[in-house]
């Protein structure tokens, strides 16, 4: 060995602030200061509009107001059926393709950036897509129409249609987010060694004993990332929302939205930003609980 | 316990033929050892039998019935995967009794069982752990006793030593030795190391390109190989081979090496080959009738023996000598090969002539 290599300058481990142990907390300083500015101070604020008056009194009249509304129970209740009955059929599509695509043996990857293409449009665009298709003179009625199923154009997205209204919001929301959980998923398997299954196989495991005993539970790392992400965003679902139905669907994010900017009320707003704030923390929470995986159980 | 055949099994990936109408005949209780080197088509042949490839044509038969087409789970076989394959989210004891519980056993006998194959590799401690937890030569531990619990009718064995450092793989290799003579388990056992294969099997099917080049016991794939690349791959050192070619005095066929003459047998002639293990070329003093000089290049003392690098006639071969005899490199030495051990090739070919 050269005794140049060690001579190389190295900053002494005993002076300045940059010591060995103090080295991870400054490259970290950045990005927390970055977190605090932008995330942790905004939230902040938000909490302490939501619980004061505007004489800065502590109160909780803001998320009274809130509750009282008209729309809020509509609004609570479709937030929490989206979110209920998308996210389980996004899973399970989700799963079912996953397991396809991990069975071709080639083009697997154009497979995935076709399914991916969605995530690529803002959710905006997407709700214009579904309107596109839904709306009175849309694409769907022009189909239907011509299959004569309907005479002339039908309404599908008022608020006289609230069900179809609700299961378009549905279809798009699946549309538009799905691959999210397809690509989570993808990785996740594709870091399941082959013998894991080819044991279960050799063992007497049939094709969905393999899939509910060896699958399922080695994928638990993967299947939670997903499901906290994709319910978090579902909570605050909006966009899709306004663009096929405008306030014909009242969702939680959407009331927030009109007490900021219609209302002028910017601490119901803050109320309404507050209880999604708590929803989703306790959402991840749950899924963190329920979906836990023991250290010793990762190899 | 059970008979295996494989009969004429072909299977081709693409263009690329990974094995050739190979046939194999396992006998019930036998030890059979797949040798070769990678790409051979062991596994490919193993994992035929398993059931987790198909082949492009041929049968397989086990217990004299045909398995051809059947899942791996409709064979009633076990096999020990080389990365283990036991399952980290279970523990020790589930990952044993995971094939008795997909066969809905009660869980009492699941329980005894269970106990019994642990005993076998004495992992009754790690029962409760995580696969995780453990080191490798005990998952691997754990991975042959999940296959012991099936009581199954054929155990396959794929490299399953070969994750395992050296001391552990000399144990594990005693360890399973032992376990399988008192088992009578029916076992292919799949393998590039061929200490593992000569100490472990019953028969050696050494295979090549494709083929099984020869099926014989393991003293016999030790000194009758069949072709010069069985000669080759097993031995360490391996078998010398000397080009000679035949040219015939007086009615006799001889070949010569270096300066010497050596007589080939009756009916042996143009060009050969003459395979000699190392072992089996002795050092002698007074230049006897068949024996050839030699010149020392490179002298290796390992202890037991010295390892001789020499050439003769411009051929490289190797020597195992004794440990107290004086050689340096440049020394000239004469060499008798053992005439019972001498096999003679075909230069072009490579088949044994004989």
């Amino acid at each position: 060995m050269n005794d140049a290599t060690s001579t190389v300058p190295v900053r002494s481990r005993r002076t300045g602030i940059i010591t060995e142990r103090t080295l991870p907390y400054v490259l970290l300083l950045p990005s927390v200061l970055f977190l605090l500015v932008l995330f942790g101070w905004p939230l902040a604020e938000a909490f302490i509009v939501a619980l004061s008056n505007e004489s800065g009194e502590w109160t909780l009249d803001n998320f009274r107001e809130m509750a009282d509304d008209l729309n809020f129970a509509d609004a609570f209740r479709n937030t929490v059926l989206l979110v209920v009955i998308v996210v389980p059929l996004q899973l399970a599509l989700a799963l079912g393709l996953a397991m396809l695509l991990n069975q071709l043996r080639r083009g697997r990857d154009i497979y995935l950036y076709i399914w991916t293409i969605p995530l690529g449009i803002s959710d905006l665009a997407a709700g214009i897509v579904w309107l596109a298709i839904m709306a009175e003179r849309g694409y769907l009625n022009t189909i239907l129409n011509g299959l004569g199923i309907i005479d002339g154009p039908a309404l599908w997205l008022s608020y006289e249609t609230p069900v179809v209204l609700f299961f378009a919001v549905v279809v798009a929301e699946i549309w538009r987010a799905t691959a999210i959980v397809l690509v989570i998923l993808v990785a996740g398997m594709q870091l399941i060694p082959r013998e894991y299954n080819e044991a279960a196989e050799m063992f007497g495991a049939n094709a969905w004993q393999r899939f509910i005993k060896i699958t399922l539970p080695v994928l638990k790392p993967s299947l939670q990332t997903a499901l906290i992400l994709r319910t978090i965003l579902a909570f605050e679902v909006f966009a899709v929302v306004i663009a096929l139905g405008g306030r014909n669907l009242p969702v939680l994010v959407g009331e927030a939205f009109y007490w900021q900017f219609e209302y002028q009320d910017t601490g119901v707003a803050s109320a309404y930003a507050t209880l999604i704030l708590v929803i989703s923390v306790l959402a991840t929470i749950f899924y963190l609980r329920v979906l836990r995986v023991r250290e010793e159980t990762l190899t | 316990m059970a008979s295996i055949q494989v009969e004429k099994v072909r299977k081709a990936f693409g263009n690329f033929e990974a094995l050739k109408s190979v046939s194999l005949e396992v006998r019930d209780q036998e030890f059979t050892v797949l040798l070769g080197p990678s790409g051979c088509g062991k596994t490919t042949l193993l994992r035929i039998v398993a059931g987790l490839e198909s082949e492009t044509s041929g049968e397989v038969l086990i217990g004299g019935e045909d398995v051809t087409g059947l899942p791996p789970r409709a064979r009633n076989i076990a096999m020990v995967f080389q990365n283990y394959a036991v399952f980290p989210h279970m523990t020790v004891y589930d990952n044993i009794g995971f094939g008795l519980r997909m066969k809905k056993m009660p869980e009492a006998d699941v329980e005894a069982k269970v106990q019994r194959a642990a005993a076998m590799m004495h992992i009754e401690e790690q029962l409760p752990k995580y696969t995780g937890q453990l080191s490798g030569g005990q998952r691997q531990r754990v991975a042959v006793a999940r296959a012991l619990a099936m009581e199954p009718r054929v155990l396959l064995m794929d490299e399953p030593l070969s994750n395992l450092d050296a001391l552990l793989r000399m144990e594990m290799r005693a360890e399973l030795k032992g376990l399988l003579q008192e088992s009578k388990t029916t076992t292919i056992y799949v393998t590039h190391d061929q200490v593992e294969a000569m100490s472990l099997a019953d028969r050696i099917a050494v295979m090549y390109q494709g083929e099984i080049v020869q099926y014989d016991e393991p003293i016999d794939v030790y000194q009758k190989p069949e072709t010069t690349f069985v000669g080759g791959f097993i031995g360490s050192p391996p078998m010398n081979f000397i080009e000679l070619s035949a040219s015939e005095v007086n009615g006799r066929s001889y070949g010569r090496i270096g300066d010497s003459r050596i007589q080939m047998p009756a009916g042996v002639t143009g060009d050969v080959v003459l395979g000699i293990r190392p072992e089996d070329l002795e050092v002698v003093t007074d230049a006897p009738e068949g024996s050839f000089a030699a010149r020392a290049t490179v002298v290796e003392p390992l202890g037991p023996h010295q390892q001789l690098t020499m050439t003769v006639g411009g051929q490289t071969i190797r020597v195992t000598a004794a440990p107290d005899l004086e050689v340096w490199p440049g020394a000239s030495l004469d060499l008798l090969p053992n005439p019972n051990r001498i096999r003679w090739f075909d230069s072009r070919s490579g088949q044994a002539i004989g």
